[in-house]
């Protein structure tokens, strides 16, 4: 197999990856987001659900560096992560989506995932120039590596076409393979469910658990539709004005009086 | 002391001015978030206007129109200055109208880009013979030529310290138009309709608020405060350079980083920012050397912007991920 | 078996250095080409002209990397050129000074004098990246229009300094007895220009360095690290989510834009008929070089060049509407802004617009067939 779906250290299923302990900022006098906690351990799936503006994206900015936190701890396989920068971050092996798609539209699907595997090589401005046959063995096997991901999400065949120009579902899904692209450990998607439709919907409920066996990624999910929360993850998140109201697995979530009163709240506000 | 009292007086009429053109720059900033660099090209038809109606309008009261004996009457002065504002304010809406409206959703370099193209062609139609020409003139007085001499010390160490009419005149102006702008956007519907599109253009288009029309609104404002500072400058500094000389430019190179350094988009920043540079480059030049004023500014610009990317009266943007 | 055990595998190291150097060799030989069969077809005139195109399009190219292909909005470009000028003009004029005792060009072609200047103008590129380092820094804070502000800053302070510089010194005698002192007072020329540089520009040396800095472009646009600038331009905050240090792209461009700029002005000061002044340093010739990158096409290299073209021949053919050149080029900028904003060619190639059967030569395979 190649080196995209190289096997990272199996069998340690209940390893603790990613470790979040008191994290917190604010924005002026807005407490967005207080004391989170998280422990992923490696290979799980987990959700992070609440209504909307109760700081579920204010925490992947905050894990992924473009946001510094304020309080708090935060460590990956023990490294400290705490005041490393974005592209910092996804060396270090956590790789996001975004809930806006953020693709690069004018570059092709194949650049825009090449552009996510070219992160742990170094390439030379000099041989880049004169095309040494070292660079040229590097490029090849960043477009193999590319070509590989895009043929397991069958988009293979749109390699030469301009993000921009793909589907609103296969935007989505290139959002994941781009994140994948870049090797991660832990893999951060923003409502990848948001605008599709409900056979989209099962078949991604599929894709993401199979993401996760395949590629070896913890997971960690921003999701609305709770059918889909509900379904896949191991564990669930709830926050409500930034603050976690309840963790734990589905069913305790589900029967949880201040998660409904979050929602039901939510909805009498909407009101 | 005297020397320092001249060069405050004078930092403080070439504060003024910048503050003005700053104005328009921070205004067209606020609602559109671009760089208008045609701005300065409204301050050189404003000050090119006033010298046409100038030479037309002293033979009418029997005054030689290139080196009058009095100055004209008034009312006269007064009328130039009007009609310099109003006609600027037309140059002003049409260029937004023609040049920038189409634009209104394109990326904003696009928009920048068209704005030095309207400022190159503003500054070189403006040249030809059949419109201002491409050489110097000279700016007839319209204003009587008074000094107020202030005496400093005593007997051998007796200095004085000039005050002329005009640089009270540009400060008084300039201190009106300014408050005047000050009242209409924090004073009036208006103003609040303007701010509302300053902070949401969108937004403020679904609560109701015509959008192009304080678009509109604010380039005719803008523009005529910049109509104001030409023809206030060419009183103050009579010899014209001509349209596409690069000391225009410079002007409104200056006036801009007065808008940038006080915090663009924000009112009070422009003025800020406007007596800020006009102290740096005047003090820079008088105590250091004349030869860099124009590096001071722009050294200063840098820091500032390092320092504080927003400029000092600024409110921080965040990009929302 | 999966594409990347084939493609790993290498093919012929022979062919593929062949095809590295091959658009190298072609473009000096281009260059040499030019340089013996066209001064004896079109005359000096044209000879001339097409020496000032090849000087803008190395500049619009180059400015290019850090416009069009990086996305910040560089107006100091001029500034870049102008410091290799004066680098590059200063080397030649004071070392041909103390070297042969007179500022006279010296040698023939490929001599001696024409190895000083390349020399030269290298030197000119090398300091000119510094102060792409230099002004690049401001880049990692300021986005759009402060980033362009803070590069019209830097060309109007180089400007305002160079005005301050003292006066060439013609003698060589002077030069040798009291080196320190009239390095001191920086003898460049001052408001009034430096004169006297010997003119060793030829066609030969504008369009090998032109054939340069295209393939350098070109091939740093098709790699990791152009990939890396154009996202930079698409989505600065995608780009760093996707692990590009943005900071690091932003610096690269700044510097290698600056370096083909800084060799650009040595070429123009050693051209016979220019005399390089500070005013060239200000925003209005950073102002034309943006215009031809923006009509060129925002990345597009050959789009670049064609609209350099364009615009440095557009006032030879409008020579006797001198007054309306600028009118007729803003006219044409904000035309090209309303109607096709994304320039000539947008963000493509001049042979992406090729019909298709040309492009399937036979050694070009597509990228499915490649993968295989």
């Amino acid at each position: 197999m190649n080196q995209v779906l190289e096997h990272r250290s199996a069998g340690a299923a209940q390893q603790t990856l990613l470790e979040v302990k008191d994290l917190g900022i604010s924005f002026g006098g807005l407490k967005a987001v207080q004391n989170f906690n998280l422990t992923l351990p490696s290979a799980g799936l987990y959700g992070l659900i609440g209504p909307n503006g109760a700081g579920k994206t204010t925490v992947f900015n905050l894990l992924t560096g473009i946001y510094q936190p304020q309080t708090g701890s935060l460590s990956l396989n023990g490294k400290n992560l705490l005041g490393c920068k974005p592209h910092e971050v996804t060396a270090a092996g956590i790789a996001r989506t975004f809930q806006n798609i953020r693709l690069f539209p004018n570059l092709s699907i194949l650049d825009n995932v090449r552009l996510a595997g070219q992160i742990r090589i170094r390439p030379k401005l000099v041989s880049t120039f004169l095309r040494t046959n070292g660079y040229r063995e590097q490029e090849a096997a960043l477009k193999a590596q590319a070509m590989d991901l895009l043929e397991i999400f069958d988009l293979q065949d749109r390699a030469e076409d301009l993000a921009q120009n793909l589907s609103y579902g296969h935007q989505r899904r290139l959002e994941i393979i781009r994140a994948l692209a870049t090797k991660p450990s832990v893999l951060l998607l923003d409502e990848p469910a948001a605008g599709l439709n409900p056979q989209e919907k099962l078949a991604l409920a599929q894709s993401i658990r199979q993401i996760r066996d395949r590629f070896e990624v913890a997971i960690l999910l921003i999701e609305h539709d709770m059918q889909l929360v509900m379904d896949i993850c191991e564990r669930i998140v709830v926050l409500d004005h930034g603050v976690t109201i309840c963790e734990g697995t589905p069913q305790t979530v589900q029967n949880d009086e201040k998660v409904i009163a979050a929602y039901l709240g939510a909805i009498a506000d909407d009101a | 002391m005297a020397d320092f009292l001249q060069t405050l007086m004078t930092a403080l009429a070439i504060g003024s001015l910048y503050a003005l053109i700053a104005l328009g720059y921070t205004m067209v900033y606020g609602v559109l978030k671009f760089i208008n660099f045609a701005h300065s090209d409204i301050v050189v038809l404003g000050a090119w206007l006033s010298y046409s109606f100038a030479i037309r309008a002293l033979p009418l009261v029997g005054l030689d129109a290139h080196n009058p004996a009095t100055p004209p009457p008034i009312w006269m002065t007064a009328g130039i200055f009007v009609a310099v504002l109003l006609l600027c304010s037309l140059a002003g809406f049409l260029i937004e109208r023609l040049a920038y409206r189409p634009l209104r959703r394109a990326p904003r370099l696009n928009v920048l880009i068209t704005a030095i193209g309207v400022s190159l062609l503003l500054q070189n139609v403006g040249q030809l013979d059949f419109v201002f020409g491409a050489s110097p003139q000279k700016m007839p007085a319209l204003l009587p030529n008074w000094e107020l001499p202030i005496q400093f010390g005593q007997g051998e160490s007796i200095r004085y310290v000039v005050l002329p009419l005009i640089d009270c005149i540009i400060f008084a102006v300039s201190g009106l138009l300014m408050l005047a702008l000050e009242l209409l956007i924090f004073r009036t519907k208006f103003g609040t309709a303007l701010r509302a599109v300053s902070f949401n253009t969108d937004f403020a288009a679904l609560m109701g608020i015509p959008v192009d029309r304080a678009i509109s609104l604010t380039f005719m404002l803008g523009s005529a405060l910049a109509g104001a500072a030409g023809f206030l400058y060419v009183l103050k500094f009579p010899s014209m350079n001509q349209p596409a000389h690069s000391v225009w430019v410079l002007l409104g190179l200056k006036a801009f980083v007065a808008a940038v350094v006080g915090g663009i988009g924000n009112i009070r920043g422009a003025v800020l920012g406007g007596f800020i540079i006009a102290f740096v480059e005047q003090f820079g030049a008088y105590y250091i050397s004349s030869n860099y004023r124009d590096v001071y500014v722009f050294s200063l610009l840098i820091l500032i912007l390092l320092i504080k990317p927003t400029g000092l009266l600024g409110s921080p943007v965040r990009e929302k991920v | 078996m999966s594409a990347s055990d084939v493609l790993i595998e290498p093919t012929s190291h022979g062919v593929n250095i062949l095809k590295s150097a091959a658009p190298i060799l072609v473009g000096i030989a281009l260059a040499v080409g030019i340089q013996f069969l066209l001064p004896s077809t079109v005359g000096p005139y044209y000879s001339r002209l097409v020496i000032d195109a090849g000087i803008a399009m190395i500049l619009a190219v180059s400015l290019n990397i850090v416009n069009g292909m990086t996305g910040q909005f560089s107006i100091g470009h001029a500034g870049f050129m102008t410091i290799g000028a004066y680098t590059a003009g200063s080397i030649t004029f004071y070392s041909s000074l103390l070297i042969w005792g007179t500022a006279a060009k010296h040698g023939s072609f490929l001599g001696s004098g024409e190895w000083m200047f390349v020399i030269a103008c290298l030197c000119g590129g090398i300091t000119a990246s510094i102060a792409g380092f230099v002004v690049g820094l401001p880049s990692l804070r300021l986005r759009g229009d402060y980033l362009a502000i803070v590069t019209l800053g830097f060309g109007e302070i180089l400007r305002v300094l160079l005005q301050q510089t003292g006066k060439v010194v013609d003698n060589a005698e002077i030069v040798r007895n009291a080196p320190l002192t009239t390095f001191a007072t920086v003898p460049v020329g001052g408001a009034i220009g430096f004169d006297g540089i010997p003119k060793y520009t030829t066609l030969f040396w504008v369009y090998a360095f032109l054939a340069i800095t295209v393939i350098f472009a070109y091939r740093l646009k098709r790699s990791s690290f152009g990939r890396a600038m154009l996202s930079v331009r698409e989505d600065e905050i995608a780009a760093q989510a996707m692990g590009i240090n943005t900071s690091r792209q932003k610096l690269l461009a700044f510097i290698t834009a600056a370096f083909f700029a800084g060799v650009g002005g040595g070429l123009l000061a050693h051209e016979s008929g220019v005399i390089i002044s500070p005013k060239d340093a200000g925003f209005q010739r950073s102002f034309d070089y943006v215009i031809m990158t923006v009509l060129g096409g925002r990345g597009s290299i050959t789009g670049v060049m064609l609209a350099a073209i364009l615009l440095s021949g557009l006032p030879e053919v409008l020579r006797d509407f001198e007054r309306y050149r600028i009118i007729i080029y803003a006219a044409l900028l904000i035309f090209m802004m309303l109607s096709r904003p994304q320039g000539l060619f947008g963000i493509h190639e001049i042979w992406d617009f090729f019909p298709r059967s040309w492009k399937t030569l036979p050694w070009k395979k597509s990228p499915r067939e490649e993968a295989q």
